[in-house]
Order: C-alpha cells, then sequence, then structure tokens
C-alpha cells in the first residue's frame, strides 16, 4: 500500500505526502534513510523512508509499532506520543505490528524491545512526526478552508479557521487534495517547535489500553496461539545439560508405538545454537511430549556436565584474588591511597543465585517454509533480531547465501517478556523440523523444557571494601565476577569507562560487559571509587546467561544498597541522611549532559552496544535532546525523601521485630536512568527466620509520565517482580543442567504474599525514561536493610530465605 | 470419542481419553483463551468451569469430563461483559494478559460462590492464580469491583420486576 518513489526524495529533505493506490487514499509520514550505513544488515543501503504512522480517509490513523507487546502497553503509549502532536482525536486511533522482512526492517527500523528504552528513544522522535503531519494538514487544509494558513489550527482530527469558524476533517483534507509536503532535513525537522510540558492534553491522560479488552475475553493471539494448515507439533527432549551436550544416538522404537508419532529430529547444533536438541514431531502435542519422553536418546554431555553452583560461586571468588584478571569499569580518586589512610575498612562478600524469566507463556514458534520463503509466527522481544539469527543459521545450515534466504517474522502478542524472548531456539528448531518434515511445525516447550532450556540471570559474586574517615565514606572498591552475557551475543569491544563521559573516569578502555556490571556505577558522590569487573566465560556459557528484566542492576542495586547500608550503620548514621548527603548532585553524582540518545553518536546504546544501524539518519544530525541523566542524583535524592516522607521513616510506630528499609536506583544504565527510591517495611518471626513484607513505598521520577495509570501498574508489577527476586526465586546449576522444572520448585509470588504498595509519581516535564523495570530493583535491598533493622541479621545472598535469617539470629544469640 | 458439552456446543473430541482437557479445547477446537502454563496445575492459566466450577483443565483427562457442562472464557459472556470482564477493563487488570483468562475464570467462580468476598477471602480463592506481570493488587480492587457490578444488576433485575 505505502508506495515512495526513493528519486523523488533527497537527503536533505522528509516526507508527508499523500496518494492514491488501489486501495484508497492515504497519507503517511516519513523519513529519508542516508547512504551511510554500514551496519551488518544488508538491507541499509540507498535511502528509504521510515513510516510512523498513516491517515486513510476514513479518518483513521494507524501506529505502525515495532516494539514488542509484552504488557507493558507500549502501543498505547507511542500512539498517545504521536496523538498529541497530530492532534487526532483518539477514537481514530489504531495501531498495527509490521511484518518484519529485509524490506520492512528498511521502512519500520529496527524491533527490539529492551531496556525499558521505548519510550526514551522514540519520543522526541514520534513528537516531531505528528507535528510534522498536523503542520502539512493544517496548510492543505487551509487552501480547501479558503483560509489563512496562520488563522488554522488542528484539534481532534480537524483544521479549524478560527476566521471563519469553519473546520474540515483530516479524512476529508486528504480526499479533496495531494499533500506533497517537503520538509528541509534536519534544519525543518529541528525546528518544529514541540509542545511544552503541561500543555498536553493526551500525553499524561490514563488512557485506557487499547490491548487489554481482548486480553479479558479470550480473543487476544499470542504465539501459542497459531494455527497453520497441515501442521505438526513439536516437543523437546530435555536435554542432558543446559549447555553443550551432543547427541549421539536417537531410539526412537518406544516413540513409534504412540498414535500421530510422526519422527524424531535431531536438530543441527552446528552453530552453537540448541546443542543437544531432539524435537519429538506429532500430529497433535500431547502425542509430542509423550514420544518425546519415550525417545531414548545417547549423548556426549560435554564440557559442562558436572558443574554446579556451588563450583561457579568457589570459581568466582577464586578469580578475584587476582585484580589484574579484572579491569576497571569505575575508577575515581585513589582508592587505595584513601584505603590506607582510612580510620576504619568495612569488607565484606555479597553473593547472588541465578534467577529466571519464567514468563508465564511457555517458549514457542511456529515456522514454516512456503513459496521459497520462511515464515515464523511467535511472540519475541525482537522480530528484527529473529530474521537475522534465523538467517545465519540456515545460511551455515543449509549452505545458502544469506541474501537467497527469504525470512518473514509474524509478531504476536507476548505473554510475558522480562527479556527471557531475545534468544531464538525455538525459531531455529521450528525450521530445522520444518525442513526436515516438510511441514509446518509448531514446537511449544512445555513448562519443564522452558525451565530446562531458559537464558536466566547470571550468578554473582561481589567483594567490597568500604573506607571510614571522620564519620564519613572516603573509599569505596567493589570487585564484581560473574558470567557476562555480552560475548554470547558477540558484543563486547571496548565498552569500557571513556563512554561514561565523566571526564575523572578511567580511560583504558578496557572490554567490559556492561550489561553484567552496570548498576555498579552508582550515582553516589564518593570521591575515591573504584569498581573492577571479573568475567567467568564458563558461567556464561555453561547457563547461558543473559538479560533478565534490569538486567544487572538486579543484583548489583542488591549489593550496592545493602552495602551502603551496612556503611551508614557502621559510621552511626541514619540510612536516609547518609544517603541524602551522598545524593547531592556533584562529583559523579551530577548529570551528564552529553549521554542523550543521539543516533550515529556513541551515546546510542543501540547503535554501539548492537553494530547494528537504524532506519534514520545515521549523520549525526538528527536533534539533540535531553538526557535523561539531567539533575544527576538531585532527583534521585528527591525521590528517596518523597518515599521517606510517604512510609513515614522515622516517624511511624512500629510493632515489634518489625522495620524499614530504604534503597534507591537508577536502572536502566548510567545514561538511561530512571530516578527511584524504595521503602520496604517488614516483619520477621524471631523463632522462624521468615518475614513478611508489610507494606512498599516507591517513589519514581521518570520525567514525563505518558500514562500514570498504566504507569503505576508497571510500577506495582515490578516492584513484586524485585519482591519475589528477594523472598522466593532461586534457579540452580546441578550437574551441568538447570536443576528447578516447574512452580512447585521455582516458586514466584502468588497474591497471598502481596503486600499493599504505594506509588509515588513524580511527573518532572523532562524528558520520558523507562518505567517497566526500575522499581524491582529497590526491594529487594530495601528488604534486606528492613530484615536488618528489625532483628539485626544480614543476610548478604539473595535470595534471602527464612533459613539464612534464622541462621544469622543463632549466631547473634 | 468422548462426547464434550462446551460453551453450549456438543462436540466429540478426536482424542484418546487420557488426554488432558486442555490440549482439546486448544489444539483441536481452537478455543485459545483458555491457556497452557505449566500442565500441572500449578498455575491456574488453563481454568475453565465444570459444572459452574473452577477447575485447572491441564490436568483433568478429556474422558473424565463427558456429560459436564465445560465454559471456557469464549462463553462466559455471549457480549464478553461479564461484570467480571467488566470490572478487569475498568481496572485495566491485564499487563501480558496471558493469565488473565484463568483468573477472570476463578473470579467467576470465586464470586458464583461468594457474592461479597471479604478481601482475605478473595486472597484464598485467587491465590493459586499465578501472574507473572504481578497484576494482583489490581486483581483484588477488580474482584471486589465486579462484586458491586454484580450487586448493581441485582438490584436492577429487582426493579425491573417489580
Amino acid at each position: 500500500m505505502l508506495r515512495f518513489t526513493p528519486s523523488t526524495v533527497t537527503r536533505r529533505e522528509f516526507l508527508v505526502r499523500s496518494a492514491a493506490t488501489a486501495a484508497g487514499t492515504f497519507m503517511s509520514i516519513g523519513l529519508p534513510v542516508l547512504g551511510n550505513v554500514t551496519a551488518k544488515a544488508d538491507a541499509m543501503s540507498g535511502f528509504t523512508p521510515s513510516i510512523w504512522f498513516t491517515l486513510t480517509p476514513d479518518g483513521k490513523v494507524t501506529m505502525h509499532i515495532v516494539k514488542a507487546e509484552m504488557g507493558q502497553h507500549v502501543g498505547t503509549g507511542l500512539a498517545q506520543i504521536i496523538a498529541e502532536e497530530l492532534e487526532v482525536k483518539w477514537d481514530d486511533v489504531r495501531l498495527d505490528a509490521p511484518l518484519e522482512s529485509v524490506e520492512n526492517f528498511a521502512i519500520y527500523g529496527l524491533a527490539y524491545t529492551v531496556n525499558s528504552g521505548s519510550v526514551t528513544t522514540e519520543f522526541d522522535r514520534l513528537s516531531r512526526a505528528g507535528a510534522a503531519g498536523r503542520i502539512a494538514l493544517i496548510e492543505a487544509g487551509a487552501k480547501i478552508l479558503d483560509a489563512k494558513e496562520p488563522d488554522c489550527s488542528a484539534a481532534n482530527s480537524r483544521v479549524i479557521d478560527s476566521v471563519s469558524g469553519r473546520s474540515i476533517s483530516y479524512g476529508d483534507v486528504i480526499q479533496r487534495v495531494k499533500i506533497d509536503r517537503k520538509f528541509a532535513y534536519p534544519e525543518d525537522f529541528k525546528s518544529i517547535k514541540l509542545k511544552a510540558p503541561g500543555t498536553y492534553t493526551i500525553i499524561g491522560k490514563s488512557i485506557p489500553a487499547l490491548d487489554i479488552p481482548s486480553k479479558t475475553d479470550g480473543q487476544a493471539k499470542y504465539g501459542i496461539d497459531v494455527f497453520l494448515p497441515n501442521m505438526v507439533y513439536g516437543a523437546l527432549v530435555i536435554p542432558r545439560t543446559r549447555y553443550g551436550s551432543k547427541v549421539m544416538k536417537i531410539d526412537d522404537s518406544e516413540a513409534r508405538k504412540i498414535p500421530g508419532f510422526v519422527k524424531a529430529v535431531k536438530v543441527d547444533d552446528s552453530t552453537g545454537k540448541c546443542t543437544g536438541w531432539v524435537v519429538a514431531l506429532a500430529e497433535k502435542f500431547p502425542a509430542a511430549v509423550k514420544a518425546a519422553r519415550a525417545l531414548k536418546v545417547e549423548v556426549n554431555p560435554g564440557p559442562y556436565a558436572g558443574l554446579s553452583s556451588d563450583d561457579l560461586f568457589t570459581e568466582f571468588s577464586q578469580t578475584t584474588k587476582n585484580p589484574a584478571a579484572g579491569a576497571n569499569w569505575v575508577l575515581e580518586g585513589d582508592v587505595d591511597k584513601a584505603l590506607t589512610g582510612a580510620e576504619k575498612i568495612l569488607e565484606m562478600e555479597y553473593t547472588t543465585d541465578m534467577v529466571c524469566h519464567a514468563t508465564m507463556e511457555p517458549l514457542n514458534a511456529t515456522v514454516q517454509f512456503v513459496d521459497g520463503a520462511w515464515h515464523v509466527y511467535s511472540g519475541t522481544q525482537s522480530t528484527s533480531f529473529a530474521r537475522m539469527t534465523l538467517t545465519a543459521y540456515l545460511s551455515k545450515v543449509l549452505g545458502q547465501k544469506p541474501e537467497d534466504i527469504k525470512i518473514y517474522v509474524h509478531e504476536y502478542l507476548l505473554g510475558g517478556g522480562f527479556g527471557g524472548k531475545q534468544d531464538y531456539d525455538e525459531i531455529l528448531a521450528a525450521a530445522y523440523c520444518a525442513k526436515e518434515v516438510g511441514r509446518p511445525v509448531k514446537l511449544i516447550q512445555t513448562r519443564e523444557s522452558t525451565f530446562a532450556t531458559s537464558f536466566p540471570r547470571t550468578p554473582s559474586y561481589h567483594k567490597l571494601k568500604a573506607g571510614l574517615k571522620n564519620g564519613e565514606l572516603v573509599a569505596m572498591d567493589h570487585d564484581i565476577c560473574c558470567g557476562w552475557m555480552g560475548p554470547r551475543f558477540s558484543v563486547g569491544k571496548k565498552y569500557g569507562t571513556d563512554w561514561l563521559q565523566l571526564d575523572s573516569w578511567d580511560a583504558k578502555k578496557e572490554d567490559i560487559d556492561q550489561w553484567s556490571i552496570g548498576g555498579s556505577d552508582h550515582w553516589y558522590d564518593v570521591a575515591n571509587r573504584r569498581v573492577r569487573a571479573f568475567d567467568s566465560d564458563r558461567t556464561t556459557w555453561a547457563v547461558q546467561a543473559s538479560a533478565l528484566r534490569t538486567v544487572s542492576n538486579s543484583y548489583n542495586m542488591f549489593v550496592v544498597e545493602s552495602f551502603m547500608d551496612e556503611v551508614a550503620h557502621a559510621l552511626n548514621r541514619d540510612p536516609l541522611e547518609f544517603r541524602l548527603a551522598l545524593l547531592n548532585g556533584k562529583g559523579s553524582s551530577r548529570g551528564i549532559p552529553n549521554a542523550g540518545y543521539e543516533p550515529g553518536t556513541p551515546s546510542d546504546y543501540y547503535m554501539d552496544r548492537l553494530w547494528i544501524s537504524l532506519p534514520w539518519p545515521n549523520d549525526n544530525t538528527w536533534p539533540h535532546y535531553e538526557s535523561t541523566t539531567v539533575g544527576g542524583a538531585l532527583r534521585l535524592a528527591n525521590c528517596l525523601r518523597v518515599a521517606a516522607g510517604k512510609a513515614g521513616w522515622g516517624a511511624k510506630k512500629l510493632p515489634p521485630n518489625t522495620a524499614m528499609g530504604i534503597a534507591v536506583s537508577s536502572a536502566e544504565e548510567r545514561q538511561s536512568p530512571t530516578w527511584v527510591a524504595g521503602i520496604a517495611e517488614v516483619t520477621v518471626d524471631p523463632n522462624t527466620g521468615h518475614y513478611k513484607i508489610n507494606r512498599l513505598t516507591i517513589a519514581m521520577d521518570p520525567g514525563t509520565v505518558i500514562n500514570p495509570l498504566n504507569a503505576k501498574a508497571q510500577i506495582q508489577g515490578s516492584a513484586l517482580w524485585g519482591a519475589s527476586q528477594v523472598m522466593a526465586e532461586r534457579l540452580t546449576l546441578k550437574d551441568g543442567a538447570l536443576a528447578q522444572s516447574n512452580f512447585h520448585d521455582y516458586t514466584p509470588i502468588r497474591l497471598a504474599d502481596v503486600p499493599p504498595i504505594d506509588v509515588e509519581l513524580i511527573d518532572s516535564g523532562h524528558h520520558p525514561s523507562g518505567v517497566g523495570e526500575p522499581a524491582s530493583t529497590v526491594v529487594a535491598p530495601a528488604v534486606a536493610n528492613a530484615i536488618y533493622n528489625a532483628v539485626g541479621v544480614r543476610v548478604r545472598h539473595m535470595p534471602i530465605t527464612a533459613e539464612a535469617v534464622l541462621a544469622g539470629l543463632k549466631k547473634k544469640v | 470419542m468422548p462426547n464434550l458439552t462446551i460453551n453450549g456446543q456438543s462436540y466429540f473430541a478426536d482424542a484418546p481419553p487420557d488426554t488432558p482437557l486442555l490440549w482439546v479445547i486448544r489444539e483441536d477446537l481452537r478455543l485459545t483463551g483458555t491457556k497452557y502454563g505449566c500442565g500441572v496445575g500449578l498455575c491456574g492459566s488453563c481454568t475453565v468451569h465444570i459444572d459452574g466450577k473452577a477447575v485447572r483443565s491441564c490436568s483433568i483427562p478429556v474422558g473424565a469430563v463427558e456429560g459436564s457442562m465445560i465454559t471456557t472464557i469464549e462463553g462466559l459472556n455471549p457480549a464478553n461483559a461479564h461484570p467480571v470482564q467488566q470490572a478487569w477493563v475498568e481496572q485495566q487488570v491485564p499487563q501480558c494478559g496471558y493469565c488473565q483468562s484463568g483468573q477472570i475464570m476463578q473470579a467467576v467462580a470465586l464470586l458464583s460462590k461468594n457474592p461479597n468476598p471479604t478481601e482475605p477471602q478473595i486472597v484464598d480463592g485467587m491465590t493459586g492464580n499465578l501472574c507473572r506481570c504481578a497484576t494482583y493488587s489490581r486483581i483484588v480492587v477488580a474482584v471486589k469491583r465486579a462484586a458491586e457490578i454484580m450487586r448493581q444488576a441485582d438490584v436492577n433485575e429487582g426493579v425491573r420486576h417489580a
């Protein structure tokens, strides 16, 4: 339907145009992509407009959403941003999810949804796209109304002439005239005046999410709900180890007795994906499950068999004994000298176990090969990377050139994401099986195989030292060892400390995986501080370490914020007062003005981290927009005051064995903080060590709030995610395999353990940052600190079990 | 070949009698609102009504429900406007939504037994249903709100009949 003629688009223009096609008249807005994109994405040469929305003569505006819908109602939020400037009536808004292909990648851009980054990275350009559409419509509408353009304005999908009082609908405008408006780029685009916070009519409103009604009547379609003619079902035989086992022999004699059994497929694992996978194919899924159980698979268990969580922790602790093995992620002042000169040194070790996503929708994918093209049907956090990964896989497996492999990825709703749907093993295996059986394959992982093949958060080990002098924290030293996920994604050159753009930071340009170390670069103003990063490559591969909601913040904030409390207590200072004093907006607590997201500059982390170019100008001409670090830690201090006041820190009368604990966080990255403080009120049973969270208070400053009701839902949910992590979730490696298998031995929080949650949203009017994750990182340390304040027991391991609390209580006595 | 009554319609299930009801509903009859979550009755995503009671369809064989009245989320209300569904939309409960059919079916069964539940009774009735997005706080509010809508409907009904 959308047709553009590249020759009419110049490097220095972008278009708002309408056209008549067989499908009718439409208007769309796009931006030319320039030729200097040298990414791995082969389809990026030349320029093609990227498309944000399409207006049709019925007055409906379809917003093209390339972000995955996994519970964050991202489509509604992004549409609110466009609609605000386009002045479109909300009832006219529709959403669609473009099909992913080489061609559409160039039009719609990278479909990748992570890091709570959608609103942060899209806000500016979607606002400008909406405004450009409005300008073009007003110009055209004024002509039709025979009015002077300056007299005209737009509202509710209409152009209105203030002199005559006449108006015309957007739909009628594009029916009546052909719009072909060119804007000089970047000058015109930059000079578009956007609305100021405080003048919004759609942004900041709790508009009901467009995806919710279909989620209450059974009509919402997830990846698992796909059906294709003549398809066959696949169920995975649980691999012997999490990674690296080799299938030697398959005996299907028992499986063949199961009615409907089709065949057993040994999945090609020569690319290092899907190692040791055997899929049982059958006409029906229950038969496939039975067959998978009946198959006898002989394996070579590979290099990680025999490895357990305890071995990894031992290795971490050993590794950090050699400082030269680490690389500086943070270095300010002279830590060694400050520690030598300290009156007292506090030294502690912390550890955190693995956890996994355990999305309610088990992993699944449906793939068919038809008319020379592969069609993938799944709910994934990145249809773009799914396509690229499958291209690379099929290229190796089929011996074909990547450019000869045609792939379409059809996106569905995700029944939960949390970072757990950005590996594509099901898709690869389903495609391979489809090739083997010559029919479409719907591969559904059972809950058990979803656990067995999950991509968990790495276990981690921390050694911390604090130098105390004259009642102050004068030095902080933090060694972290864990599995780094970066190498698994083939990312990891040079992302070192220079990138933080704090001039005093170390510029050794070490190869550090920030996804595994980030969060330790906290916002407290400590004159002498160092974070040394140690990599356990064996862990990375043995457990297949990956990103889980807030990524490394989820363990590093637990450690940093627990330890800061220990420091406060050692100094006999109130944990609130102590934190506020260090969150002063000075030194490493100050904002980082250059850390905005400017495509093509080092501070655009999608670009830089993933080495992938996006279909918008990569020439540093995009308007700079405000960094979410603006204000620095003063905004964090404000959140802390709000939370403390709301919870009644130091003021509320509490029963015995009950106390509050506080924590702050600036997830997701140092460059993209969402400022958040949390307070947990906890009661500990001194006889059993069991503890109960009585109440959580969260105060968050995410800049401009797009949809307050939805933001609160995200904050409530992520706070409980954090509660679940500290109280109940533990994944372990045993004999090279992930040991937990279902919700009896992996036990996320349930309603009975849910405390009341007070949420204070601070709409500070700054550039928006993400709300879907950060609150989860303050809960675990706040709970740990509350337990200490209640009964004097410090647990330096996550999760915090009742047994650990009880052991601490006994040691005290 | 078991004969099933689902949402008022009669079906012959083309499946061995030991097949979990869930897979017949989802994959054979394509009533995909009922979800697979754990397969062993631990999460509640697959909750349907069997003769008005909330049952985990993953853990009951299709052969055991012949002659029973089975209701799935699709058959809960002809206009998808059951008071629980209304309350769920009004309170903006779902996030990813995957567990919500099960949550709604569980809530409807709870309210049909106890039209005016206290908060502890709601917690007790709903705690078996896992929600990984942790929409729990809103679930409690929405169950209360649904009870209110149902009471209001009863009052209106009374007025009409008076």
